[in-house]
């Protein structure tokens, strides 16, 4: 048929399958692929080092101040009605009771269910006025820096599939990450650094890593789980009793090994970049441990990101890390927090939850602008879908809330965003989106948008067609753009 | 006449054109179309239908930019922004022709999709439509124009073809360029001087480009290391290796030959092709999403793939036992596991989802993964609209969704086989203390709440008698497992309606942690119900029957006489739904099967000129016309419709079936497929490369009774696949890509992880060879192991490898393949996820292969045994050490060189070794979890008993070998890393 994408042109397939498998290093270079396969390993050297610090990077759609994303997941589904989104009008309905029922209804759903009102007071912060739960105390501080939208919806009430809609744009998982994608098309600043790194809470989120997979997109691209305990990425370091004297010997011997070999398979060029790979390990070996290593970071920063104290400790660490990742050139960091599935119980548990989430967050924002950092990073506060206003009644009552597709509140803060707004409504008891309503699809395609990319051109041509983090393409949502 | 004069001479014929095709168009008569009117109906309309209008006409409801054109003079009224889209006094500056060239900035850039860009041909068609005035003939002219030309165009255009029914008119129309069909072709097998194997190399040899040359044969080492990995995934023994050198040298044909005969009887041939297999229906232990419960008994289905290959089961039976097995012969247990097939994809329902949208989910998995696994379809692109490239209507894929209407799953009873492993068995013990130390728990804060009670009538003075009659009527009612006798009582209280307030709280007593620690105890005994079918005589299965009412599925479904709690619902009815929305039901739908294969081959031989000299269609055994006799042929009442298609799919009739098996057998030992997505043989898929040689090994496949075995001989004897890796020297520059893709060289391949790690077992001895049997679970990354992670209101197990090391030293196909869990050793040399079928693994070379290869415990562990294996056998030269671990690893002598240089390593890692002091390593019984508590989003951390690992032996350890040993065992492991190792030549 004459209008199809013609899968079978050479244009079609160039930037997919050959760069799949002669990417070396974490990312890009690639340029470089052809000429390393004929020198010899010292020269090679010296071009690695001038692939590190002038690396050719692909050209973003569109010219954007945003370069790097810190994603904060609040996995589980915040509550926006007793966070950003207040809903005085739930009081009226308190511990009223209705019966829910029908075939499209979820068990979850249906039953005997009771409105909540919320626990939390609200507050108007900064000079937009945004509102907030009173128990954001500092991030009201840089209110002013945030844009919310309160428009988005997605299509699946449950976590993982949930998460795999906001991480990868489909429902039942496998897909590229958005962080994937955004490396995909703007290449990694760092060449010796994964170009999407991510810090799971102490427990992976339901769905597991597929949350931050690479799909089918070059598998440099998967994003890189830094832990908060022992090895920082699986098998970083070799065991114990091996010492770096032996593992310099060990490296030399496989290095002569392998020259010999490739001597006598000049045309085989994976064998130099499989070669090149171990030397890169081993000064990721040192490299990463000093990148994640606070102990140089002063002792009123850390305080600021609130490190000295149990409850910010934690995601406190992880917001410092962010920053210094984005400076070493990371492209995409994400952090996990939760779990914010507050079914019951919500004061106590958003009431925590919050708690841990609140100063570190403030502390970034305003580190990030102070580097004067802000203006090129995104960062972006969300959870996989928002609370319904009423709860099932399960065990007897309890102030909680079940998961809601149709509301929810993200926000973003720099990276071009439009800050000191709020977009979009939910209706009166925060049900539903009634305003500005966008698919998640579209807020995918904004993310891109605010990083330079159209996502109708970032596509990936794979099983026989070209695909994209939105799916099928969606629009931009322009209020959310300065 | 000067360019302008033609300008204005082609504006006034387009106004001209303009006023009189609307009012004259039932007088001119059709045949006399103008050319612009031409044009349009053929080029522009098509363009206008495939790409515009599902934005700008189709829905009134929803049209982008306030563009519709659809609406009559549309090309004046112009969209949002008030600009006619044409303009007459400057037509080639039109915005129409501005958007579709994607050049001007003022327009938007149509359609949006780069990936959707018009052709270049289609752009000169909309310049040439543009210049000619914009000429657009209503409904009914262009309806007489299509007919008047439809013979015309079709012979130039493209084919219309005959499907089931487009949800469109307009899609019904569409044309397909014949090559883009080449798959619904039926399968013509080329005649060739040659026969067998010869037949590859002359078919093959018609692609070579002028001057290419073709590399010589193999070395005879090289190649039966290539044959080996091939056909078994292990590499070739040294022994294996000299010997076959010898034979080669004596009688190469038939050494090849014997060899290949050799490792096609090996058991670990099955083993082979069912790791293949598995990567494209998606196989995995675990059910994937929120609870990732394990399927105990998927491993039946594992080994039945297994047993199947290593039988040479005829292909178009394996298909039937896969679609169909327990209609065929529902008391044979071979039957009942080959049907796990239809469960492969992840699967659940929780009481979070929609009961029907979890079928449908279902309907909808199935449905595409009989397409794509047998029929080289994504048939999921049709399911909200009419495929988009392909001759795929809507209604077919809810015909064939129709065949699974009756289709329900249940962990069905299935005696154990003879022929299978039902070893090991007895570690459910394990489980079982898992499960009483769950059940404690449970009973400890039951007690501790009831205690508490009292003391809580006490402090609030409310009277007891009710709470106690309530507990005692609990007792009588008999306590509910999850929420013991308090629970109960609170329940009865509840349902009484006594007020909240007057009868103690939920979780009474208990501190942060033990509310952590009841969710896990509780949830943890519903994880086991799925952990302990393992050991049980059941199949994931199917059966057919009516649909059942389920809310939530926490443990084995079971069928459905079995089930007492199932109300039942009304029978399925199949149609189709509106936007893919199980909501929104269309038109009712019988069971069929792909209606554009029913009307194609008429089409194809009355279009094709008669190619048949030269080329003779398959032997007909009498059946010729039954192929499209069953395309319609599903019984009433619907008993047997899943055979129905089986037999369909695979008669061997069906141009697709053969087709996609055969490129799939060719690319397990080329490592590249004929045709380039072995999942989409539709439009948007690539071509083959070589499509005579595609349908010659499909006939050939079909010739010898669908036997693979046959087709691996035939295949491995030819020329092609005993050419050597490095090329023959060259009259021009080709590029390696190139000479590859000609066959002129053996592509070299990786090794996947899975070989990789198989290897290491081989060259130390360790590998348990047993074929089959219950999941294993071997050391993986320890921190990998001890990740908690998240599933449904509660924490996924800690990964404990087994206990005994032949347990846990099998084949990486027998590892416990759960979705949640990825091995990330495996996952970091391109194991596939299977959450999608598998077309063809990737292969890509990044740093984290390096840590998983060369820093981990896994690695050294194995290295450090392979030297001690050394040094046991080959005494207590130095020298023969080295010499024995290249011929272990490499399966060849070290040069002089190279045994100087290892010699010199050994030296100085036995002086570091010397110094070095290691103790015995124990495993960990118990393991402090943290995680952070849902109710009270604090932490709280928990214990987690590791019983089997009071039985661990542990693998040869450092603190268990001298200094020399551990010495030679960092040479192994540069043995291991090395590039000789993990490249196939």
């Amino acid at each position: 048929m004459s209008t199809n994408p013609d899968a079978n042109s050479q244009s079609a397939l160039n930037d997919s399958a050959p760069l799949s498998r002669r990417r070396w290093l974490y990312d890009s270079g690639s340029s470089l692929c052809g000429i390393m396969a004929s020198m010899a390993a010292s020269a090679l050297m010296a071009d690695e080092r001038k692939a590190a610090t002038e690396p050719e990077l692909p050209k973003p759609h569109f010219n954007v101040r945003a370069k790097s994303v810190i994603f904060l997941m609040m996995e589980g589904g915040p509550s926006h009605i007793d966070t950003f989104d207040p809903k005085p009008a739930l009081s009226r309905w308190h511990l009223k009771e209705f019966v829910r029922e029908g075939q499209q209804k979820s068990a979850m759903e249906s039953g005997k269910r009771y409105y909540v009102q919320s626990p939390f007071k609200f507050i108007k912060a900064g000079q937009s006025g945004a509102d907030m739960a009173e128990n954001w105390s500092h991030l009201a501080k840089v209110a002013d820096h945030l844009c919310f939208f309160r428009g988005c919806r997605v299509d699946s009430v449950n976590h993982p599939t949930a998460m795999y809609q906001m991480n990868c744009g489909n429902r039942f998982g496998g897909d590229p990450a958005i962080g994937a994608w955004m490396n995909y098309g703007l290449g990694s600043i760092n060449q010796n650094l994964p170009g999407f790194i991510v810090f799971p809470e102490v427990s992976f989120p339901q769905g597991g890593s597929a949350n931050w997979s690479n799909g089918y997109l070059p598998a440099h691209h998967q994003g890189t789980a830094l832990r908060p305990h022992g090895s920082p990425i699986l098998d970083l370091v070799p065991p114990a009793h091996v010492t770096t004297e032996q593992q310099r010997l060990n490296l030399d011997l496989l290095s002569s090994l392998n020259q010999q070999h490739a001597q006598e398979h000049p045309a085989h060029a994976e064998l130099a970049t499989r070669m090149a790979n171990y030397e890169l390990a081993f000064r990721m070996q040192s490299q990463v441990p000093e990148l994640l290593d606070l102990s140089r970071e002063d002792a009123r920063t850390k305080a600021m990101y609130g490190i000295d104290q149990p409850a910010t400790n934690s995601f406190g660490r992880k917001c410092l890390l962010a920053r210094r990742l984005v400076e070493q050139g990371v492209r995409f960091v994400q952090l996990y927090n939760g779990t914010w599935d507050s079914h019951d119980f919500i004061e106590r548990a958003h009431g925590n939850l919050v708690r841990g989430v609140d100063q570190p967050i403030a502390a970034l924002i305003q580190d990030l602008k102070q580097r004067g950092l802000l203006e090129s990073t995104l960062v972006v506060w969300c959870g996989e879908f928002g609370r319904t206003p009423d709860n099932g009644v399960r065990q007897g009552t309890a102030y909680g809330r079940d998961h809601n597709p149709n509301a929810m509140t993200i926000w973003l803060a720099g990276g071009g965003c439009n800050a000191g707004h709020t977009i979009g409504a939910t209706d009166e008891l925060g049900m539903e989106a009634v305003e500005g309503k966008a698919h998640v699809r579209d807020f995918h395609v904004t993310l891109l948008r605010l990083l330079g990319l159209d996502d109708n051109k970032l596509t990936y041509y794979h099983g026989g067609r070209f695909k994209q983090l939105s799916q099928f393409g969606g629009k931009v949502i322009d209020d959310l753009i300065a | 006449m000067s360019r302008s004069l033609l300008r204005v001479a082609l504006l006034l014929l387009s106004f001209i054109g303009l006023t009189f095709v609307t009012a004259l168009d039932q007088t001119i008569a059709a045949e006399q179309a103008t050319e612009a009117e031409q044009l349009f109906v053929r080029r522009i309309l098509p363009i206008l239908n495939d790409k515009c209008f599902a934005c700008h006409g189709n829905d009134v409801q929803d049209i982008q930019g306030g563009l519709n054109l659809r609406a009559q003079d549309a090309l004046t009224i112009g969209g949002d922004t008030g600009e006619p889209l044409i303009k007459r006094e400057d037509l080639l500056n039109s915005p129409l022709l501005s958007a579709v060239k994607r050049e001007d900035a003022n327009w938007s850039p149509m359609p949006p999709k780069d990936a959707d860009r018009l052709t270049s041909e289609q752009l000169k068609h909309f310049s040439q439509w543009i210049e000619a005035g914009a000429v657009w003939p209503n409904a009914s002219r262009i309806a007489e124009i299509q007919k008047s030309f439809a013979d015309k165009w079709s012979i130039e255009d493209g084919w219309l073809l005959t499907t089931s029914g487009g949800l469109s008119a307009e899609w019904n129309d569409r044309r397909y360029k014949p090559e883009a069909l080449w798959a619904y072709q039926p399968v013509r097998k080329p005649v060739t001087k040659a026969e067998g194997s010869g037949a590859i190399d002359e078919l093959i040899a018609l692609h070579v480009p002028d001057g290419m040359s073709v590399a010589g044969e193999s070395e005879p080492a090289t190649w039966l290391r290539r044959a080996t990995y091939d056909l078994t995934g292990l590499p070739a023994t040294n022994d294996e290796i000299r010997s076959f050198e010898t034979a080669f040298h004596s009688n190469k044909d038939i050494a090849v030959r014997e060899a290949i005969d050799r490792l096609l009887s090996s058991p670990h041939y099955g083993e082979q092709m069912a790791q293949h297999w598995l990567d494209v229906v998606r196989y995995a232990d675990s059910s994937g999403f929120a609870n990732d419960f394990e399927r105990g008994n998927a491993w039946r289905y594992r080994d039945y793939v297994v047993r199947s290959f290593n039988n040479d089961k005829a292909y178009d039976r394996f298909i039937r036992e896969q679609i169909a097995g327990d209609e065929i012969d529902p008391s044979d247990s071979e039957n009942i596991i080959a049907t796990g097939f239809l469960r492969m994809g992840p699967w659940e329902l929780t009481g979070m989802e929609v009961a029907k949208i979890a079928r449908q989910r279902f309907l909808d998995d199935v449905t595409n993964s009989v397409g794509e696994v047998f029929l080289a379809h994504s048939l999921q692109c049709a399911r909200c609209h009419d495929h988009k490239f392909d001759p795929i209507p809507t209604r077919d894929y809810y015909s064939i969704q129709a065949v699974f209407s009756t289709t329900q799953l249940a962990d069905r009873p299935a005696p154990f086989l003879p022929q299978e492993n039902i070893d090991g068995f007895d570690e459910v013990k394990y489980l079982k203390r898992v499960q009483a130390s769950h059940q404690e728990t449970l009973q400890r804060l039951d007690d501790k709440s009831l205690a508490a009670a009292e003391k809580w009538h006490e402090e609030n003075n409310i009277d007891p008698t009710k709470w106690k009659a309530a507990l005692e009527q609990a007792r009588e009612n008999g306590i509910p497992k999850r929420r013991g006798l308090y629970g109960a009582a609170r329940a009865i209280m509840l349902k009484d309606g006594v007020p909240e307030d007057q009868y103690p709280p939920r979780m009474l007593a208990w501190t942060p942690q033990e509310i952590g620690l009841e969710r896990i105890a509780a949830k943890g005994l519903e994880r086991l119900t799925w952990q302990l079918e393992r050991y049980e005589p059941t199949a994931l299965a199917v059966y057919n029957g009516p649909p059942l009412q389920l809310t939530a599925v926490t443990s084995p479904l079971r069928m459905r006489q079995e089930k007492t709690n199932a109300k039942s619902a009304p029978a399925e009815k199949t149609c189709i739904l509106v936007g893919g929305d199980p909501f929104s039901e269309g038109d009712a739908v019988k069971p069929g099967v792909l209606s554009v294969l029913t009307s194609f081959p008429a089409l194809a031989k009355s279009s094709t000129p008669q190619e048949s000299n030269g080329q003779s269609n398959i032997k007909s055994n009498g059946e010729e016309s039954s192929f499209t006799q069953l395309a319609s042929r599903f019984p009433e009442p619907p008993t047997k419709n899943r055979l129905a298609l089986a037999n369909w799919i695979a008669h061997k009739d069906n141009p697709l079936t053969a087709r996609v098996i055969a490129n799939r057998i060719w690319m397990w030992h080329f490592d590249q497929p004929l045709a380039g997505n072995p999942n989409n043989f539709g439009s948007t898929g690539k071509r083959p490369t070589h499509p005579e040689l595609l349908d010659w090994l499909a006939a050939t496949l079909i010739e010898n009774d669908w036997s693979f075995k046959a087709l691996h001989r035939i295949i491995m004897n030819s020329q092609a696949y005993r050419r050597s890796s490095r090329a023959a020297a060259q009259s021009q520059e080709f590029s390696q890509e190139l000479l590859e893709s000609h066959y002129a060289v053996f592509k070299p391949r990786r090794l996947t992880g899975e070989e990789i790690r198989d290897s290491m077992l081989v060259f130390t001895g360790e590998l348990n060879r047993r074929i089959g049997g219950i999941p294993n679970r071997p050391e993986i990354n320890a921190e990998a192991a001890m990740q908690p992670r998240q599933v449904m209101g509660t924490f996924a197990e800690v990964w404990v490898p087994n206990p005994l090391p032949s347990q846990r030293h099998r084949r990486s196909l027998y590892a416990l393949k759960l979705r949640g869990l990825a091995d990330p050793a495996l996952e970091v040399f391109n194991a596939p996820t299977p959450d999608f079928s598998c077309e063809r693994r990737e292969v890509s070379t990044v740093t984290p292969q390096v840590f998983a290869l060369f820093n981990s415990e896994y690695s050294h562990l194995r290295a450090l045994a392979l030297a001690s294996k050394v040094l046991k056998s080959s005494g207590t030269n130095d020298r023969d050490a080295v010499i024995a671990c290249f011929q272990t690893v490499l399966g060849r002598e070290p040069s002089e060189q190279e045994v100087a240089s290892c010699l010199h390593h050994l030296e100085k890692l036995s002086a570091i070794e010397s110094h070095k002091e290691y103790a015995p390593v124990k495993p960990p019984l118990e393991i402090v979890r943290d995680a952070v508590e849902e109710n009270t989003g604090e932490r709280f951390s928990f214990l987690e008993k590791l019983y089997s690992n009071a039985d661990f032996v542990p693998d040869l350890q450092p603190s268990d070998c001298d200094a020399r040993t551990r010495a030679l065992a960092n040479m192994c492991l540069v043995l291991l890393n090395s590039n000789e190792f993990i490249y196939v030549y």
